[in-house]
């Protein structure tokens, strides 16, 4: 027997990883945020992540925005202690593409408080993760692991612009309960919905 | 008039002249107020084939789009960003709406990107009807929200609402483009079509009737997790079918269906087919038949029974049960329940098992590991197990011998739970002789679903634990049991013969996956597998450098079984250096006069129709078999490169492409086959071949 779990180990190695895939390592990244820092995602290792990608310009953005639908998901993330980045992948030009000054200024001015800002500009890591949406959630246990990936609540589908956002089923906050407890992600992947992200074509 | 004029292109004209001309079109026509909006790089407006209806009358609706150059708007399905537009319809009493009905859409990338949706205009369609509580005159108000795009999206949102009269229908302006639009929504595709998936494509195949030309072709999924929006799809047309290689999804949400929207194009025309195909179905499972599944299981159970008769098990069994009598001190209660959870025990370690390998499983399966389970690797990875196995059974090797000892550990505990690790135990302490047939339970489930999986190893863990439970009942029968003794010895070597059957019987599988020079090869490794076993046993005492190196003969003993399995599929007639499969005119010539039946593949690595065909059905072993059995020669025509002879042939069939399968029967007139083979089709095909 052990000797069919080893060739069975053996293929399990090969599995490549083209896209990110929930329940499996991330890759890692390096960007410069809004106060021209560099930041590695590999140092918040022991730390879960969130990885939001946003366009400020974008509706759907803006929706759960001004409802405060980001920012109260946001409260929730920091008093769990979770790391908090926020992802621009607008290439310079396009819709949502902010200097650090306006990155700061749209972090005052809409109260949100993500750990950091991060600018891609190049769209590498959009790419990588395969982040398509404005917003566009990933969620990253302490070990680096995947959990989930897609929209930040059950809002999406059409005549989304009518719907009440607090009546909404936030992904993200069941996610973080759900990995608090230890227990499964009820839903480890979700449709993302939004925007497209502007990346430099 | 009016209408007209909003008819034309509107998008030309400037914002000013257009606001104007919403004011005098609102102000000067009463009965289609508020049935037009202008929002920025669109306008929408409700539209209706008849301004009258009675009850129990249909009545078709329309929300029309119009987009200035260069914006969009959504399908349901958006593809990677977006949303469609989403109609609420608030009407009075009496009133229903259907859902919306969404034309064919168009692919729109947005690099790099993909999203699905209409440009420059649209109608989405409503079907209302009337019921017999209908009062009239009946305003239908519907509250649209969409979103324009082009490389920004812009949400817009409007209420729109209609007056219905009482009356007969009768056409308005806009009848003739509402059933227009009606007549190009997606229809059933009445082509006999299926989808396949291969190497992470899904290939959706359909058969071509007459001469349907078809240019292009684009495959619009309804779900999100089904293909990749981004991907390119690659069209193949054959002479009488086509196949469209669509990418899977990056994610995978193992989605049932196969749902979308089809587009035929042909240059003139475009239209739309809905296609709707059950993923499970197509799946390429062996799955069992019922009755198979009885047997399998019954058999499962005497394999558990089995197990408590070796060697290093048997003796366990008097002392457990002798165990519980003293425990239970006479209570008959008690010794029911010390048998109860002892089998527990047993079950839960043989389900924990199952679980494992279902996992190892599943993971295989997300890389596409499934398919490789009927490789030629994996058929000889099990045949040195079979092998391996029945080698152990002859012979006195002792594999992990030292486990047997663990069965000392929990003598003493007395109460209900000891019996149920007692029960773990018991298992983990027979591994050394059960490994061997856990290892071909392992090799059967493996190729099977999981819910068989868990038939088979609950029915092992049942069998297993069945004479504990027995004798916890009626503890008399403790002294009918045979005494352990030579009888034990005789029946392990015994069961050495079913192993090496097994073992045959995957080498005819294999035969049927490679050549014969790789079966021997095979057959070499085995009698390398062996001889390292019987080095091992030898040498099970001795030690220092004659250990040593007997165990690294061994190893490479061992290491040379593995270099010799064949790592992947060998056609043989794939093999040009041997030429015996390889088309000519003179051998398929001399074949038909020597009166043998001929089956003769046209194919070409760049065929993608081909390539699903023989992944599918000619590259497995039932049909190898059967064009075996009824001695039909396999002859393959490669065209990868274009060949003047194999070209010539073609021609004779009024081909100018493969793929072309013609089966010859022993009278040598061939029998044109289909060119989407499916594997029971070809099967009967070969069974009426004399």
């Amino acid at each position: 027997m052990q000797y069919v779990i080893s060739i069975l180990l053996i293929i399990f190695l090969e599995i490549s990883h083209a896209n990110v895939q929930t329940e499996k390592p991330v890759p890692d990244f390096n960007l410069l945020n809004s106060f021209g820092e560099e930041v590695k995602l590999s140092e918040f290792r022991g730390q879960t992540v969130i990885l939001e990608w946003t366009n400020h310009g974008c509706p759907f953005v803006a929706k759960h925005y001004k409802t405060n639908n980001m920012q109260n998901t946001q409260t929730a993330a920091k008093e769990a202690n979770v790391v908090w980045l926020s992802i621009i992948s607008s290439a310079p030009g396009t819709q949502g593409f902010v200097t650090n000054e306006e990155a700061n200024e749209l972090t005052k001015s809409r109260n949100a408080f993500p750990s950091h800002v991060l600018q891609d500009t190049e769209g590498s890591v959009g790419k990588a993760y395969g982040a398509k949406t404005t917003p566009h959630m990933y969620l990253i246990d302490k070990a680096g692991i995947l959990k989930y990936q897609g929209a930040i609540d059950d809002a999406g589908g059409r005549g989304f612009m009518f719907k009440d956002l607090s009546e909404a089923k936030n992904y993200i906050i069941s996610a973080l309960i759900e990995l608090n407890k230890g227990t499964e992600i009820t839903d480890p992947i979700t449709k993302p919905y939004g925007c497209s992200v502007k990346y430099k074509s | 008039m009016i209408n007209i004029i909003f008819k034309k292109p509107y998008k030309s004209l400037s914002v000013k002249l257009s606001l104007f001309l919403i004011l005098l079109f609102t102000a000067s026509s009463s009965l289609w107020s508020d049935s037009f909006f202008q929002a920025s790089d669109s306008t929408i407006e409700i539209t209706s084939e008849s301004k009258t209806m009675e009850k129990g009358d249909e009545l078709l609706l329309g929300i029309n789009f119009k987009l200035s150059p260069g914006w969009h708007t959504y399908w349901k399905n958006p593809g990677d960003a977006g949303e469609g537009a989403s109609i609420t319809w608030q009407l009075p009493k009496g009133f229903k709406a259907s859902a919306i009905l969404w034309p064919g859409p168009e692919a729109i990338p947005v690099e790099p990107l993909m999203t699905f949706g209409y440009e420059d205009e649209i109608t989405l369609l409503t079907k209302i009807r009337a019921l017999d509580a209908a009062v009239f005159p009946a305003t239908l108000k519907a509250k649209v929200s969409w979103y324009t795009c082009k490389d920004i999206c812009v949400p817009q949102e409007a209420n729109l609402e209609l007056t219905i009269q009482n009356g007969k229908k009768l056409n308005t302006f806009f009848a003739n483009e509402l059933s227009a639009v009606f007549l190009d929504l997606p229809k059933k595709l009445p082509n006999k079509h299926r989808v396949e998936i291969l190497d992470s494509n899904y290939f959706l195949q359909m058969e071509l009737e007459g001469n349907t030309p078809v240019s292009s072709a684009y495959f619009f999924p309804e779900e999100y997790g089904l293909s990749s929006y981004s991907k390119e799809q690659v069209l193949e047309i054959n002479k009488n079918s086509l196949s469209l290689q669509i990418p899977q999804s990056e994610v995978d949400l193992k989605l049932q269906n196969f749902a979308g929207v089809l587009l035929l194009d042909n240059q003139e025309s475009r239209t739309f087919f809905n296609v709707n195909l059950d993923l499970n179905n197509n799946q390429k499972q062996e799955s069992l038949s019922i009755s198979d599944l009885v047997l399998t299981v019954i058999f499962a159970f005497i394999g558990g029974l089995i197990l408590n008769a070796m060697p290093c098990v048997f003796p366990i069994l008097s002392i457990k049960i002798l165990n519980f009598v003293e425990q239970s001190e006479g209570s008959k209660e008690k010794m029911i329940q010390h048998g109860l959870s002892f089998s527990a025990g047993v079950l839960v370690t043989f389900l924990s098992i199952a679980g494992l390998l279902l996992l190892l499983k599943s993971g295989g399966e997300s890389i596409g590991w499934g398919y490789q389970l009927q490789s030629p690797l994996m058929v000889t990875l099990l045949i040195y197990l079979f092998v391996g196995i029945g080698i152990t059974f002859m012979s006195n090797l002792v594999l992990g011998g030292q486990l047997a000892q663990l069965g000392n550990i929990n003598q003493g505990y007395g109460d209900i739970t000891s019996s149920f690790l007692t029960g773990v135990l018991a298992v983990i302490v027979a591994s050394p002789c059960t490994a061997p047939f856990m290892g071909s339970a392992v090799g059967i489930a493996l190729l099977q679903p999981g819910l068989i999986t868990i038939a088979i190893f609950v029915s092992l863990g049942m069998g297993f634990a069945a004479p504990y439970l027995i004798l916890s009942f009626y503890p008399s029968l403790l002294r009918v049991l045979p005494k352990p003794g030579a009888w034990m010895e005789t029946l392990k070597q015994f069961m050495a013969f079913p192993m090496w059957g097994s073992a045959l019987w995957l080498t005819w599988v294999l035969s049927g996956q490679v050549q014969t020079d790789s079966v021997l090869m095979v057959l070499l490794g085995a009698l390398f597998i062996a001889l390292a076993l019987w080095l091992l046993e030898k040498n099970q005492s001795s030690d220092g450098f004659v250990k040593w190196l007997s165990l690294s003969a061994v190893t490479l003993l061992l290491g040379a079984a593995l270099w010799l399995a064949p790592t992947d599929y060998e056609n043989a007639e794939q093999n040009k250096a041997s030429d015996l499969n390889s088309y000519s005119p003179e051998l398929l010539e001399s074949l038909l006069a020597e009166n043998k039946p001929v089956f003769l593949n046209f194919t070409a690595d760049w065929c993608i129709t081909c390539k699903v065909n023989e992944a599918i059905v000619l590259n497995q072993v039932s049909i190898k078999n059967a064009l075996r059995s009824k001695n039909i020669v396999y002859l393959k025509a490669d065209w990868t490169r274009k060949d003047e002879t194999i070209a010539n042939k073609l021609a004779e069939y009024g081909r100018t492409g493969v793929p072309l399968y013609l089966l010859y029967s022993s009278e040598g007139t061939p029998l044109i086959l289909p060119e989407l083979l499916t594997e029971d089709m070809l099967l009967s095909y070969i069974e009426s071949i004399e």
